[in-house]
């Protein structure tokens, strides 16, 4: 038996807890079916403050024949994935309303998949980042086609499906590329190895295959045809949740294996992922100003996101990590909330995801117009959200790295995308609506949840130093 | 902390206002109004606290100068400050907010609390980028500001409102997503001092530093806006409410000017000097161009703001003739034309609420029916004309001065922006006579002169109007020697090969050293060529 730490281990057991706790109660049928979310939102609760306290503690160990990293890195992204798995809960509630069979399930795979996302952030193997992957990935396909009755929905599983077992192939093709080259899987490994060997052509190919992977898991151009439909398919919740925790996850094993495998090649990765960042916010923003339907506009929006964090990978210094930590964050919380926007806006009819139907709303809905705006100014990088915040610290860790260029085309991203952010809000405050919609009164578990995301964004943009320096600290 | 409370009141403004909104419309009315008031008055102790004989920010005194770290690890402070120029330019606006709140009393029909709390959250951020000494804090408020201004446009514009609202946003934003990579480049270039302007403003070069100009000085020449970066302004200005108007006119349009001043030209003065033969010429365009298309304007409001873009035109000219009279004038004449046109704003409202038209051609005659109303147009008229003993005269007769005896171009552009003076007699003149003239229509024939309200929104401008014209000494006294500092700044870089004597003189210790230093660089290559020989 290795020597095992258990209490660092605390909030995957949390994790794996919680979730046997909900599986056992969805076989009793006499039990609310509203329980399990709110036994998920206590149980990530649980995980979210141990998580805090090991990082107050500056824990820094691996465990698990040096397999499993715990450090301030992992346990930041523990914090990003579990606030991001809260707030989804809290809008899944009402949301899924009384339809009571299928709430089990559902709150399980969500926790699945954050389990899985824990795992990729704290993997110090490739192969713990691949298992971490697959956990995750394959509770989303479900996830995504969980209105079986919708076709929609069904399309969207299928296609994610689809797109994302080409990715995991790649993916796992570039590890074992990778390990053919160095002979180990372990990360502090191969940066051993490579401070040694000269590289071969078959890097390289590993590494770009990694890059293949991790590209379409995050949904950057040319990997990001499947996020549109699946986000515009998924059921509302799910589209909130696959654009914040799973690209948080996804990020934090890119980053973490670019820049401590792969640091040495730097100059070698560093060019492609300058261009793809220049390509996926330009397309994004760019085909967002096409959308009218509110879904797909913010897929477009969230493939642009991703191009900004990229600029911090990109960078590969100390802030360039860290801002690329705290941008995700900022991200996370903010995309969750303007799709917690939108399911407020919901009609008898069920969701009003064209543009248009919003126009008027401003004044009619005060409260939620008012939360629309505000997520989306961030979204669109207006100080004093923290979206700007966010934007500022990436920009600043490239011109620190002096990419100018990369940061000039981000910049202008930036003014492009206030062009379809503030669409909206022009629709909702400066048009008159052509058919008086009526809409459903605001479910309070949604607007706690939404008020919640408001205070983080503007506390955040107000007062950054509370997340600057964790994240400062734990790159260091 | 005087200076925090100034910035910051409005913004209690606008969180009373929200609380207190179901209570009504004249409660939310007169809490506007108080706060406006309240923040003006509180403002005049800025101007009472100001020591005139301190040069560059009041750095002694802490009711006007603080400083407080903000977020530490990224070397980002609250830092704030004034200085002769931006003290007037802060009263500007702490003297505009009221009037506007004032001047919109019954003029807004839908969304009355969300009106006033737009313009007070406005007012905020305008103020704390005239005081801003953080690089940082002061890209939080040049952007800040953007929202208020496009929720004013956006709701409570006329026709084609979202169109102008849009184009405001979005110009603004591409100007300053520029500055944003030019302000983080100096962060890199200012020796771990964060994003302090001041140690910035010490220094005496730059890397890149003609980049870095462009990148400033294209958002601001957005903003101001210079020729050919017009085109914004007649759209934003026509589609705007009245108070839109003014506080577009009035303010924003300086935050572009005061931005020339305040950063391109002592950041960056070789950049500025070789650059100036490129920009004065659009200044004169700018002027001669916005004069003609005022001139052939069907649309009064069109007109004024076309206007604009010919007085704008004077002020970048005078910022670029980088002497002290050329500046001083363009300072005074930021703060006339804020005046000025802000009133010919109002003006134009005034008469629309009555009429519901701005087209020339159905007015005529007015003069006969509106006594109060032509009276106070004709002053605002010729004071924007610059008739001497009104203010527009001190500011363009200094620029012109400052430019044709100190400029550093050609006197010809001098001949050729004066001509821009001509003009707007030409338009405004010929403005007011089909409008106040000739034979009155009969559907203006009930038109009622100005009321009481109106007259008190209109009299504190005229009062000012008449003041800096005939004792302008007020007002040059306290920004004296905070220009003389941005020209010494100027001066000394612009000579750095062959440092005249004379310049010697004007400077305080650390220029003096900067001038021996190239000269002895100077010497020594001297030396060296004559070892060679």
């Amino acid at each position: 038996m290795p020597d095992i730490d258990w209490s660092l281990l605390m909030p995957q057991l949390v994790i794996v807890a919680t979730l046997f706790i909900v599986l056992v109660f969805d076989m009793f049928d006499s039990i609310s079916k509203k329980m399990h979310a709110w036994m998920t939102i206590v149980g990530s609760g649980i995980a979210l403050w141990s998580s805090i306290n090991l990082l107050n503690a500056g824990t820094d160990t691996i465990q698990f024949n040096d397999m499993f990293r715990i450090d301030s890195y992992s346990l930041f992204f523990n914090i990003i994935f579990l606030v991001s798995t809260i707030l989804v809960a809290l809008f899944s509630i009402s949301y899924l309303g009384k339809d009571d069979k299928k709430q089990g399930p559902y709150y399980l795979l969500i926790l699945l998949a954050t389990l899985g996302m824990m795992l990729m952030a704290a993997g110090n193997e490739l192969i713990i980042v691949f298992l971490g992957l697959e956990l995750m990935s394959l509770s989303l396909y479900v996830l995504a086609g969980y209105f079986r009755e919708s076709p929609a929905s069904s399309e969207a599983g299928m296609k994610y499906l689809l797109l994302g077992a080409f990715a995991s192939a790649f993916f796992l093709y570039g590890i074992a590329l990778i390990y053919g080259a160095t002979g180990t899987t372990s990360i502090p490994g191969i940066a051993e190895k490579l401070t040694t060997e000269s590289q071969s052509p078959l890097l390289l190919a590993g590494i770009f295959l990694l890059i293949v992977g991790f590209g379409f898991k995050v949904a950057v151009v040319p990997f990001h045809q499947w996020a549109p439909d699946v986000y515009e398919g998924a059921p509302t919740t799910i589209a909130a949740f696959i654009s914040a925790g799973p690209k948080a996850a996804g990020f934090a094993a890119f980053i973490r294996i670019f820049t401590e495998a792969l640091p040495n090649l730097h100059t070698e990765w560093s060019g492609v992922i300058i261009l793809i960042a220049m390509l996926t916010m330009t397309v994004g923003n760019v085909i967002a100003i096409a959308q009218t339907n509110i879904k797909r506009m913010l897929a477009y929006s969230s493939i642009a996101h991703a191009g900004y964090v990229l600029i911090g990978l990109a960078a590969a210094n100390s802030d360039g990590k860290s801002s690329a930590m705290i941008y995700l964050f900022v991200y996370c919380v903010m995309n969750i909330g303007a799709f917690g926007a939108v399911i407020l806006a919901r009609t008898a009819d069920g969701e009003s995801l064209v543009i248009s139907d919003y126009a008027g709303l401003g004044f009619r809905k005060p409260l939620l117009g008012g939360f629309l705006t505000l997520m989306l100014l961030s979204l669109a990088g207006f100080p004093p959200t923290a979206g700007f915040v966010g934007k500022f610290y990436i920009f600043k860790s490239a011109i620190g790295a002096e990419l100018y260029l990369l940061v000039i085309v981000g910049a202008i991203n930036t003014a492009i995308s206030a062009f379809y952010y503030l669409r909206v809000v022009v629709t909702m405050y400066m048009r008159e609506p052509e058919e008086e919609l009526e809409f459903n009164p605001y479910p309070s578990t949604l607007v706690i949840g939404l008020v919640l995301a408001a205070i983080g964004i503007l506390l955040i943009g107000i007062l950054p130093s509370l997340l600057f320096n964790t994240a400062q600290n734990a790159v260091l | 902390m005087l200076l925090s409370i100034v910035i910051f009141l409005p913004l209690l403004g606008v969180i009373a206002i929200a609380l207190f909104r179901s209570l009504g419309a004249n409660t939310v009315k007169w809490i506007a109004l108080g706060v406006g008031l309240l923040t003006f008055i509180i403002s005049i102790r800025l101007y009472t606290e100001f020591e005139q004989d301190v040069a560059g920010f009041q750095i002694e005194n802490s009711e006007l100068y603080q400083k407080q770290d903000w977020v530490e690890g990224l070397g980002i402070s609250y830092h704030i400050g004034i200085d002769g120029i931006s003290l007037w330019l802060v009263l500007l606006t702490t003297f505009l907010t009221p009037i506007c709140i004032l001047a919109a009393w019954n003029s807004v029909e839908k969304g009355l609390s969300g009106f006033m709390m737009s313009l007070l959250a406005l007012e905020t951020g305008m103020l704390g980028v005239f005081c801003a000494l953080d690089l940082f804090l002061f890209f939080v408020f040049w952007e800040a500001m953007l929202i208020p201004m496009y929720f004013l446009i956006g709701i409570w514009g006329g026709e084609r409102r979202i169109y102008a609202t849009i184009k405001f946003v979005l110009y603004t934003m591409a100007g300053s997503a520029l500055m944003l990579v030019g302000i983080l480049a100096l962060y890199f270039q200012n020796d771990d001092n964060g994003f302090d302007l001041t140690t910035l403003l010490v220094k005496t070069s730059f890397d890149h530093s003609m980049l870095l100009f462009l990148a400033f000085f294209i958002a601001f020449a957005i903003k101001v806006p210079l020729f050919p970066f017009h085109t914004w302004l007649p759209d934003a200005h026509v589609e705007a409410p009245t108070v839109g108007s003014v506080i577009l006119a009035g303010v924003l349009l300086k935050m572009g000017t005061y931005g020339i001043v305040r950063f391109c030209l002592p950041l960056f003065p070789e950049a500025a000097a070789n650059a100036t033969p490129w920009i004065v010429p659009l200044a004169i365009i700018g002027i001669i161009y916005g004069a003609l298309v005022a001139m052939v304007q069907p649309d009064l409001k069109k007109l004024v703001a076309y206007s604009s873009v010919s007085h704008l035109g004077f002020v970048v000219l005078g910022l670029f003739s980088q002497n002290e009279a050329g500046i001083q004038g363009s300072v005074i004449q930021m703060i006339n034309h804020g005046l000025s046109t802000g009133a010919l704003f109002l003006l134009v409202g005034m008469i629309y609420e009555r009429r519901h038209s701005r087209m020339i051609v159905d007015f005529g005659g007015l003069a006969k029916k509106m006594p109060i109303f032509a009276t106070i147009f004709l002053i605002v008229t010729l004071s924007s004309i610059g008739l001497p003993f009104l203010n527009g005269f001190v500011g363009e007769f200094m620029i012109l001065l400052g430019s044709f005896v100190g400029g550093a171009f050609s006197k010809w552009y001098v001949v050729f922006a004066t001509s821009g003076v001509i003009l707007a007699a030409v338009y405004m003149l010929w403005m007011y006579q089909r409008v106040m003239f000739g034979t009155l229509d009969s559907t203006n024939e009930s038109l009622p002169d100005l009321n009481p309200r109106e007259i008190a929104v209109l009299l504190p401008i005229l009062l000012f109007i008449v003041w800096i014209g005939v004792f302008p000494k007020t007002f040059m006294d306290p920004m004296e020697k905070s220009v003389n500092e941005v020209v010494a700044k100027v001066k000394v870089k612009d000579t750095d090969d062959t440092p005249a004597e004379g310049q010697l003189i004007l400077d305080e210790e650390g220029k003096g050293s900067v001038i021996m230093h190239v000269k002895s660089a100077n010497l020594q290559s001297i030396e060296e060529e004559a070892q060679t020989k």
